[in-house]
């Protein structure tokens, strides 16, 4: 403890300004050395780890009474992500995490539970996609829970979750069987429970994914759950509707994060050359000047929207997940602006600017994807009338 | 001979997480399934080679790919990167008047109108008067959307919602792709005023033609009682349009008489005498408290005591202006719509984007005019509530 506070580099920075500082020298630093290796399938824990004691994680937390800063969180994702898309999306897995842990208000996950997960001391993660599509009405929920004495098993596959690791753990959501002695009459109205999954249990098997095109350090997993048994300490939500509709935004807003990030990276790389291909590089569609001008309206719109992140009234959620798929869509075409503008440096397998592009890629297409988004703002847009 | 074909026929599944497709044909011979391995010979827990899920998480496969789609001239599913030109938001009345009046001026010029619905050129006002006119459902419809588009030759995006406007890089985001605009023109119209003790679950508000549609389906082929609510302009011409047609019609109302902005007090004395002949009761005085469903029928209830039982219920409580696109295109926008010098209809603080209101405001007097002629063409024996459609006049608005 006195090593501590004896080196104030190891203590959480107080301020946001102070702990955005640090996350930018992690990330032009050890960050930088590594990226190309992430991407790769190099897991960097001792980075991930670094960013929690420099406080990353616990901005947008309420811990020790402090008010809580989404823009902060956004934006310490956003310096991450701009050096490295795959380790952004971990801060992003392991903030929202986060998230569910304090807004369960389970006395389990929060308190001691919630501080070391805030300091990165233990790593978490997110296995919310399905949950999230079959909430948006695109898919049907994969695991299933069976009611038991003082608890729940939980039986069922989840093909692919980030940031895992034997001592990880991860937040999920199945469907509950009703008993058959309690299904009278018609059809009972879905139940489902939210939990964490810790990854060391016997009843959890992590196995290998195929290759993805990139970002092949997040250590990703099939989650295969074989009778895993869910007690009271590990439950995040029953009913679980009610608390999406309530950390649905934030849970967005954070991810607005990586795509930000990812567009500035891009940006960065493109003035890189400016001096030597301006000449050139002035016919091309996407320019830097005007990606940057759009980036930062829409930087300065998702810090707008962080200031409410519980918000749930419709026009506040269009908002959200707007801003959410004009990240994607910012950076789709800075990436892909930034290659046309290095060229051929750019296409070099050691350069970050191809490997940006297929970060973008993956900014698009991770849940909620762009045709995720717009699907649901179309539903959320229609009015409502009578059955 | 048939027993023997269908044997033959090898199935396909495909797993819903990552669309790896088991083909019974070919088995899967690292998991030791042999070809020709029926779907369900398969044990419950084989997993997805490819994603790890389970047997159950696969459904079947037809593997006959859907028809290519041949890309239409004029109706597009989405919106296309570059320039979409002079991009109309709201394909009501002033949207369609607004391309007719460009077309006029330029025969050459790229339009692109977004609508939220299909689109179909029809008249509003006769939604609350369609039965005194004789009109079913479907003959509202005067030109449908997508021959609208090629005799206007606009690029119509139908059933999009238009999301959020980049006034700086000229972006308007919609539900099905961002478009380029040069110009940018809102004629996206009011919505229905939301009430609390109102609820849009429970509550009609017939304010376009999917929702008048929707309420002659559930209203059916059989005599219904229909409880209104808000006297005004459109709940008394639809309390009349309806209890024309048979329906029992309870028409509810704060003031002690319909229409009472609209007419003097003779006038509307007259109205309610006229109505006599018709299964339709005013209540005047009554202030909703609440509507619920109740065994199958909606009961609205007043603060005074009284409750009404219906098979459905209106309100027609007025619009309000849709303000939220011009908000977030940097538009001063208040209760009554984009904020506006009265003298030269522009806004009053410029921002850095051009200015198109005159061919506007020439698109709104057309279409006020319009509607003027639609109104006198209106049988005064068969339509009992006569007013002028000044609260329904909806200015559209050029960015």
């Amino acid at each position: 403890m006195s090593a501590v506070l004896d080196n104030p580099v190891n203590a959480p920075a107080t301020t946001a300004d102070a702990m955005l500082a640090e996350v930018r020298r992690i990330a032009d630093g050890a960050l930088a050395e590594l990226a190309e290796d992430i991407d790769r399938g190099v897991y960097p824990k001792s980075v991930l780890m670094r960013l929690g004691e420099v406080g990353a994680y616990r901005a947008h937390l309420a811990l020790g009474g402090s008010d809580p800063d989404y823009g902060a969180a956004i934006q310490a994702i956003i310096e991450v992500s701009r050096v490295c898309g795959a380790t952004g999306f971990m801060m992003w897995c392991h903030d929202v995490c986060g998230l569910y842990m304090e807004a369960s208000g389970n006395p389990a996950l929060t308190g001691r539970a919630l501080e070391d997960h805030a300091a990165a001391r233990t790593l978490g993660a997110t296995g919310m996609s399905n949950p999230m599509k079959t909430f948006a009405g695109i898919e049907t929920l994969l695991l299933r829970a069976r009611p038991v004495d003082g608890g729940f098993v939980v039986n069922g596959t989840l093909p692919w979750v980030s940031n895992l690791g034997p001592d990880h753990y991860f937040g999920a959501v199945a469907s509950v069987e009703t008993p058959v002695e309690n299904a009278v009459g018609g059809e009972a109205a879905p139940r489902e429970i939210m939990f964490i999954v810790r990854c060391g249990a016997a009843s959890v098997e992590l196995r290998e994914c195929p290759s993805f095109s990139a970002m092949e350090g997040t250590n990703t997993w099939g989650v295969r759950l074989t009778d895993h048994f869910i007690g009271a300490v590990d439950l995040v939500a029953d009913p679980v509707r009610p608390f999406i509709g309530r950390i649905r935004a934030a849970f967005i807003l954070l991810q607005c994060g990586m795509g930000l990030g990812v567009a500035q990276g891009a940006i960065d790389s493109m003035w890189t050359v400016e001096r030597q291909l301006g000449h050139v590089n002035e016919h091309l569609d996407d320019r830097p000047d005007d990606l940057q001008a759009e980036l930062d309206a829409l930087t300065a719109r998702t810090m707008a929207l962080a200031r409410t992140p519980f918000g749930t009234d419709n026009a506040f959620l269009i908002d959200v997940l707007d801003a959410r798929a004009h990240a994607s869509e910012l950076a789709l075409r800075a990436a892909q602006s930034a290659l046309l503008h290095q060229g051929a440096r750019g296409y070099l397998m050691s350069s970050p600017v191809q490997r940006r592009v297929r970060e973008s890629h993956f900014v698009a297409i991770v849940t909620p994807a762009i045709k995720h988004l717009r699907k649901e703002i179309a539903r959320l847009s229609e009015p409502v009338m009578p059955a | 001979m048939s027993a023997v074909v269908v044997a033959l026929v090898w199935r396909q599944f495909i797993c819903k997480a990552c669309g790896l497709i088991y083909d019974e044909a070919e088995g899967d011979a690292d998991s030791g399934l042999a070809p020709g391995t029926r779907f369900d010979d398969i044990p419950d827990d084989w997993a997805c080679p490819l994603c790890g899920v389970t047997k159950a998480d696969f459904e079947p496969h037809d593997a006959q790919p859907m028809p290519r789609r041949a890309v239409s001239a004029a109706v597009r599913t989405n919106a296309r990167r570059g320039d979409a030109g002079i991009v109309i938001v709201g394909a009501g009345r002033a949207g369609w008047q607004m391309v007719q009046a460009l077309r006029e001026l330029d025969a050459h010029v790229a339009i692109t109108i977004v609508s939220a619905c299909a689109a179909d050129l029809y008249d509003k006002p006769t939604l609350s008067v369609a039965c005194a006119r004789e009109l079913a459902s479907a003959q509202l419809v005067r030109e449908g959307a997508a021959q609208a588009a090629l005799r206007l030759r606009v690029r119509l995006l139908a059933h999009t919602h238009a999301v959020s406007v980049d006034a700086r890089s000229r972006q308007l985001r919609t539900t099905r792709g961002t478009l380029r605009y040069r110009q940018l023109v809102l004629a996206h119209g009011a919505a229905p005023r939301p009430v609390d003790v109102l609820p849009a679950d429970l509550c009609w508000r017939i304010n376009d033609l999917v929702a008048y549609q929707r309420l002659r389906g559930a209203l059916g082929v059989q005599r219904r009682h229909v409880v209104i609510v808000g006297a005004g302009l459109v709940g008394s011409e639809l309390a009349n349009d309806l209890a024309l047609e048979g329906h029992g019609v309870t028409l509810l109302d704060v003031q002690p008489r319909p229409l009472a902005a609209q007419l003097p007090a003779l006038a509307s004395q007259r109205l309610v005498e006229a109505w006599r002949g018709l299964p339709l009761r005013f209540v005047g005085g009554v202030q909703v408290a609440g509507v619920m469903r109740f065994e199958g029928m909606v009961c609205v209830t007043t603060t005074c005591g009284q409750s009404f039982e219906a098979d459905q219920v209106i309100a027609a409580t007025g619009l309000l202006p849709e303000g939220a696109l011009a908000r977030r295109a940097g538009l001063a926008v208040d209760e009554g719509g984009i904020k506006v010098d009265t003298a030269t209809l522009r806004r009053a603080t410029r921002i850095s984007m051009r200015l198109a209101i005159a061919p506007a405001s020439k698109a709104v007097r057309s279409a006020s005019s319009n509607r003027s002629r639609a109104r006198r063409r209106r049988s005064p024996a068969r339509s009992s509530a006569t007013a002028p459609f000044a609260s329904r006049r909806k200015p559209c608005h050029c960015v």
